[in-house]
């Protein structure tokens, strides 16, 4: 495949050209912009929070995309424009083949069954007021799926699923541990058979023997109902485990999408290097002989993105006259790889030297 | 900080006017007839009609109400009582330094009394002292100001002859028999601890509530961390951050009741605003209440702006947004 | 000769419903210039032994026990004044959250030289320079600028840099680090940890980092104790841990990890929760969600034991050495199975 010459919406062609209809989801440069106003009487837009600025990515069916990046890089914005709980700004949320962007909340109606999102934190995302039971089954209940009997078996049946004792059905949260609670979340997800779920960073709170039970459970699920997964997290280890294809987020963009043994074998991208690298692996003899990329600094501010690629304050690469002025689109490589970068990494891993000094680039 | 300051006088404008407007049409909803009150009962329906085109009261509301802003306005005037002809801003004039006495010695007092038991509360919880002082509480927020002002003036007025029961003296004017910085602090003292038990109750909780709070933050942790004494941890970080809700809920309690401490002031028969506006009412003068009510909103808008500007001057974090 | 010396730790707390065992018989000692890594989940009682340590535990409803010898002096018997002098100066302590560990109201600076002005007779000017080279050294840019500034207007890295340039100020010879890292994003935990350990080799100080990640500890640690339910499950040397482990907890942490050079169908799991620690579970407080649970274990507590006479490598676990080893073998090669 080749690398697109022009820099027009470059994500969206490359995509387009690569996937066909299995894709149950399509998004195509989305944008989400929280503006920033001030004014004496009326408020005037003076700047923009860029928290989503031109994403695009597909997911086929059964697949899980697993989406990484650090606090700031738009992937929790990101999964709330996808579920229409934000109105994106610009770009295309093309769902099951319907273009879902800008539909109103009745049409948007039959597709919240087929798209369920699971939270990261577990005593905040359960009503405490609320029983167990009632909370699995709202969604039926909304989307009037059965009879209060049938419903109710069905809350006992996704409660087994998920590894909690049916006969708790009229328990309070509370009553519940961290991973238990998160379990309820995913039988509530689970409810009216979605298609889609999108987990946003599920098990970033949990413990890590608690951690594993619940990725256990997802792995099990997925290939018990055929679900398709969104996974978000911060956790490049979790992610892995978890996905087939990863998407690594920085910035409000996508700076690098691969399959994932492509990903954390060979990244092109420099951050994705610096996050591979910084990961701690719990092997002491590999933690001393790893070669470890540092990042100078914090990242940017997502009100005021740096000029050209957004990576470039940071980059040990940094070709000056170039990477601050052109904005690099996301260049494909090899067996589905697109990374956005003028000097992607050669190599991995690379020592300090090679690192600082790429030995050619995708000039444009 | 500019922009927001105008923004708020803007606002705090509106407001002023919005409040005026509503309590004119509130006035004009009473079925009365300020005309033959003012007139008296040997008028003749002659008489009266006379009386009311004298006050003015026979012009449809918005001309009425159009005269008031332009008194209010342009001559800073708040027009003329019905009942008894005096000068509104007299009236008003002579009212509220009473009220001012009784709320900011009171609150004084309800601080004083609030902030060293709130924060020994909250240094001891379900100590001796904590339950003693919330059951303090209890009982100040429950009773009425009323019934405590009756039983203060019957004990300490009436059978131990400790202070005056009724009545005010002015601060100034010495040579009166009630006259004189002594003796407007004597007749004041029932007075200030009436009105400050209830609030005194209020704060106490609230400064009970805040410092517990504040002293299990993380930055406490810190400090204690950091080797610090007690008494440091305490001053420097603890108080500190404690008190800032408390201040902006200072201010609009005082602001509110600079409007009129109705109950207490009814119980010692002070001169003050309250007082005035129960009057005012009693004789359906618009002019008089319309007076107390604009000089309370000033009061609380002012009082209000005040404290936004003071909390944002206190706490870095919203003053740097 | 031990910096400190942790000698059969107590800590339990009074409460409501009964007392809470947070800590209960820990023992461990650190030297100086190392770095010993205190393991475990929630509940484990790692942070509540540090906070022991350092005297920080609420006063009432608090019952501690045991030794923890500094310096020829036992802290837990100390006086709280003598204690006081330490805090700070010669043993100092970070935490876990940066964002709310700094007093909001007050800038930097002024804390910075509270801490300093806490031990060190020294006027404000002096004070307030020391703060300066401090926050140089932890790589704040725009030092003498960003000394006024409040704690709101830094990042949360900045802000642990903050926090660790307060804790060196007074050149501890201890620094206690309680989860430094967790809520920091995984570049900026590299940062930090490297900065740590730079100072740490610049200012020749041992370090106690409590923490869950087993990454962390393998990155930094010379030594490890693990911690299940308030007691110590394994210790021993970082690398021994790593290559030999002998308790049943340290194979579920261990195999519950997804890891970046392996590939796993499945994770281990460790069935179950951590215990009450009000009711600790009888004998064995893992034997509940233990694989490998045998009768013995329901009834006899095991000890601390050497492992293979190595006096350095101790755990506690009824099983035998043969199947010890059997297991650990097993668990590495499975994780080794297809390294990339």
């Amino acid at each position: 495949m080749a690398a697109p010459a022009t820099d027009v919406a470059p994500q969206e062609t490359a995509y387009a050209a690569e996937h066909d209809g299995s894709d149950l989801l399509v998004v195509e440069n989305l944008k989400k912009h929280f503006p920033v106003t001030r004014g004496i009487i009326f408020q005037k837009q003076i700047a923009a929070v860029k928290a989503v600025d031109g994403v695009s990515f597909s997911v086929r069916q059964g697949e899980t995309l697993g989406v990484v990046g650090e606090s700031g890089c738009g992937k929790s914005t990101m999964a709330r424009c996808i579920m229409r709980l934000l109105d994106a700004t610009d770009g295309r949320i093309v769902f099951d083949g319907r273009d879902i962007t800008r539909l109103s909340r009745v049409e948007m109606r039959p597709f919240r069954r087929e798209m369920m999102m699971i939270f990261q934190d577990p005593y905040a995302s359960l009503n405490p007021r609320k029983r167990v039971g009632f909370i699995v089954a709202e969604a039926l209940e909304v989307h009037k799926l059965g009879t209060e009997a049938e419903i109710k078996r069905r809350v006992q049946e996704l409660l087994d699923v998920v590894g909690l004792n049916p006969e708790h059905y009229n328990r309070f949260p509370h009553e519940f541990s961290g991973g238990q609670r998160q379990r309820i979340g995913v039988a509530r997800a689970l409810a009216v058979n979605p298609k889609l779920i999108v987990c946003d960073e599920p098990v970033s709170a949990l413990d890590v023997s608690v951690q594993a039970q619940i990725l256990n459970l997802l792995k099990d699920l997925q290939s018990s109902f055929g679900l398709t997964y969104i996974f978000i997290a911060h956790d490049l280890n979790v992610v892995r485990h978890i996905s087939d294809r990863v998407m690594v987020m920085y910035l409000g963009h996508a700076v690098e999408i691969a399959p994932k043994s492509r990903l954390y074998a060979e990244p092109k991208h420099p951050y994705t290097g610096a996050l591979l690298s910084a990961v701690p692996v719990p092997d002491p003899e590999a933690a001393r002989t790893k070669k470890k990329i540092v990042l100078e600094g914090d990242v940017p501010s997502p009100i005021n993105p740096p000029s050209g690629c957004w990576f470039h304050p940071r980059c040990p690469r940094f070709r000056e006259g170039h990477c601050d002025v052109e904005t690099p689109p996301l260049y494909s490589f090899s067996d589905g790889q697109f990374a956005a970068c003028h000097y992607p990494l050669e190599r991995w891993p690379l020592t300090e030297e090679e690192l600082r000094h790429p030995s050619s680039g995708r000039a444009s | 900080m500019i922009r927001y300051l105008i923004r708020r006088i803007l606002w705090a404008v509106v407001l002023f006017f919005a409040v005026t407007v509503v309590s004119y049409v509130l006035f004009f909803i009473i079925p009365a007839n300020p005309a033959k009150q003012a007139c008296g009962q040997a008028c003749t329906s002659q008489d009266v009609k006379r009386v009311a085109h004298a006050l003015g009261t026979d012009r449809p509301i918005y001309v009425q109400y159009g005269k008031f802003v332009k008194h209010l306005v342009i001559d800073r005037s708040l027009g003329y009582s019905y009942f008894s002809r005096q000068s509104v801003n007299s009236i008003v004039g002579a009212a509220a330094p009473v009220t001012a006495s009784l709320v900011v010695g009171g609150a004084i007092l309800w601080m004083l009394i609030a902030i060293p038991v709130g924060v020994l509360s909250a240094l001891r919880p379900r100590s001796l002292l904590d339950r003693t002082s919330m059951t303090f509480v209890l009982i100040g927020i429950s009773a009425h100001p009323i019934w405590i002002g009756l039983i203060f003036a019957y004990f300490f007025g009436f059978r131990l002859h400790l202070t005056p029961i009724t009545g005010y003296c002015d601060f100034i004017n010495p040579s009166t028999d009630c006259g004189g910085p002594v003796q407007w602090a004597y007749h004041l003292v029932l007075p200030w601890l009436t009105f400050a038990i209830l609030f005194a109750a209020l704060y106490v909780r609230m400064i009970r509530a805040n410092t517990l709070d504040t002293m299990n933050e993380d930055y406490v942790r810190t400090a204690r961390a950091k080797g610090a004494p007690e008494w440091l941890v305490l001053r420097s970080h603890i108080l500190r951050n404690a008190m800032l809700p408390v201040v902006t809920m200072l201010g609009m309690d005082i602001g509110l009741a600079l409007g009129g401490a109705v109950f207490t002031e009814t119980v010692y028969s002070l001169p003050g605003l309250g007082k005035t506006a129960v009057g005012g009412l009693n004789n359906y003068d618009l002019p008089t209440v319309q007076g107390v009510i604009v000089f309370a909103t000033l009061a609380i808008i002012i009082f209000n702006l005040v404290v936004d500007l003071l909390y944002a001057w206190i706490d870095p974090r919203i003053r740097l947004a | 000769m031990a910096l400190l010396e942790v000698r059969d730790l107590k800590t339990h707390f009074r409460t409501d419903d009964g007392i809470v065992k947070a800590v209960d018989g820990v023992s461990f000692s650190i030297e100086k210039g190392k770095t010993l890594g205190i393991v475990g989940e929630s509940g484990s009682g790692k942070s509540v032994t540090c906070l022991t340590i350092m005297g920080l535990n609420p006063k009432r409803n608090t019952i501690s026990s045991g030794e923890a010898i500094f310096n020829g002096q036992n802290l837990l018997t100390m006086s709280s004044s003598d204690l006081r002098e330490i805090r700070g100066n010669d043993i100092a302590m970070i935490f876990q959250d940066p964002m709310t560990s700094l007093n909001p109201v007050h800038r930097i600076g002024h804390q910075l030289v509270e801490a300093i002005q806490l031990h060190r007779d020294v006027s404000k000017k002096q004070a307030r320079a020391r703060a300066l080279e401090l926050l140089k050294a932890v790589g704040i840019p725009r030092a003498e600028r960003r000394i006024d500034d409040y704690p709101h207007q830094f990042s949360g890295g900045m802000r642990q840099r903050v926090m660790i340039a307060m804790a060196l100020v007074n050149d501890p010879d201890l620094l206690i680090a309680d989860e430094p890292t967790t809520a920091l994003d995984v570049t900026t935990q590299a940062q930090i940890l490297k900065l740590m350990t730079t100072l740490q080799r610049e200012f020749d100080s041992a370090i106690i980092m409590i923490t869950h990640d087993l990454g962390v500890i393998a990155e930094i640690a010379d030594d490890v104790v693990v911690m299940y339910a308030a007691r110590v499950a394994e210790q021993g040397n970082v690398d021994a841990l790593f290559t030999r482990p002998q308790h049943p907890y340290t194979w579920g942490l261990l195999g519950s990890l997804p890891r970046l050079d392996t590939d796993v169908d499945r994770l281990v799991q460790i069935q179950g929760q951590p215990p009450s620690l009000l009711n600790p579970p009888r004998g064995c407080r893992f034997h509940p969600r233990c694989p490998y649970v045998m009768g013995i274990c329901k009834t006899e507590e095991p000890h601390l034991m050497p492992v293979d006479g190595d006096r350095t490598h101790t755990q506690a676990c009824h099983l035998d050495q043969t199947t010890k080893d059997r297991e650990a073998e097993k668990l590495l090669a499975g994780t080794m199975a297809e390294a990339s």
